[in-house]
């Protein structure tokens, strides 16, 4: 059968002696699992506070500045331990992923969720110093708080629905 | 008043019961419900526990922080519960016997009587200089407890 390149690279994935391991390993694709999710709580539930706050609703009365320099070094470490229990995940399951339709809507909302703060934190974020006290946020900010929280949401069901195709 | 078995027994055979054991798509619905309130909850007591322990927003009012992301908590704790009832009764007869769910709801029983008296309390007397030591250790407990909800409800497919 004719494969395509990224097919076949799952394939050498999901032979290779570690994928081979994680899979068949009692438990250590479910500690990984664990770390996941836990790592998932870490980003999304921290990121979200940013973009309720540049909503309005709440702690309104912090600069949005300060809510982000808090907030971000925990959004990012939840992001590198996602990507890292992550991609372990998928090493052992590379095959399977392939071809779960779950799992690619997961990853078109993970390369749409990534390109949302490049484009905010190029453009009206530059400025925020002359709205970081508005208790809401401009439009573009407002926007691009419901855009990440709904993508965010998005790639947690799409990923635990990978379970289920 | 009835054994706890009882209560299981009759969610198990309740009408919602019966639909998330029949439905082919309703856990799955039900159990992201649950990981998006799952999400939410801990962003929120991990930012409050963080403002008690002095690491972050030092310098904001940490009752104003307790005050709005107590409401997150607060949310997030009552879908998390509903979610989780409808969750339970697809599978009630197997949670009542598992270790791993009696530990959750112990430490979930636990985790929210700390925070509506020692936590809260802590959060609105905190200053803005130095964490206490009192405020720090409060803090730690309630990352523990809540840590330890997940990780005894992670358990409860496992084991």
């Amino acid at each position: 059968m004719e494969q395509s390149f990224l097919q076949h690279l799952c394939q050498v994935l999901y032979d290779s002696p570690f994928g081979t391991a994680i899979r068949e390993s009692d438990n250590a694709f479910s500690v990984i699992e664990s770390v996941h999710v836990l790592s998932i709580t870490l980003l999304v539930g921290t990121i979200s506070i940013l973009d309720l706050r540049m909503l309005g609703i709440l702690l309104r009365e912090i600069p949005v500045t300060r809510i982000a320099r808090a907030v971000l070094p925990l959004t990012w470490t939840g992001f590198a331990v996602m990507l890292m229990s992550g991609f372990l995940l998928f090493w052992a399951e590379a095959a399977k992923n392939y071809l779960n339709p779950a799992f690619r809507v997961k990853i078109v909302l993970l390369l749409l969720v990534g390109l949302n703060p490049l484009i905010f934190h190029s453009t009206i974020y530059r400025r925020a110093t002359e709205w970081e006290h508005q208790h809401r946020s401009p439009w573009h900010a407002r926007a691009a708080a419901c855009l990440s929280l709904l993508l965010w949401s998005g790639v947690i069901i799409a990923g635990r629905a990978i379970a289920y195709f | 008043m009835l054994s706890p078995q009882h209560w299981f027994e009759a969610l198990a055979h309740s009408p919602l019961g019966h639909y998330m054991q029949t439905s082919q798509w309703a856990f799955a619905i039900v159990e992201m419900v649950h990981l998006l309130a799952l999400a939410s909850l801990g962003g929120s007591v991990l930012f409050l526990d963080l403002r008690l322990l002095g690491v972050t927003l030092r310098g904001e009012s940490a009752a104003i922080i307790s005050r709005d992301l107590g409401r997150i908590l607060l949310v997030s704790l009552v879908v998390m519960i509903l979610s989780g009832i409808g969750l339970l009764s697809e599978e009630a007869m197997k949670c009542f016997y598992s270790p791993a769910f009696r530990w959750k709801m112990a430490l979930l029983a636990t985790a929210v009587a700390f925070y509506f008296t020692l936590h809260r309390r802590a959060a609105l007397r905190a200053g803005t200089g130095a964490a206490s030591l009192p405020q720090r250790i409060i803090a730690v407990v309630s990352l523990l407890l809540w840590l330890g909800i997940g990780i005894a409800g992670r358990a409860i497919g496992l084991i």
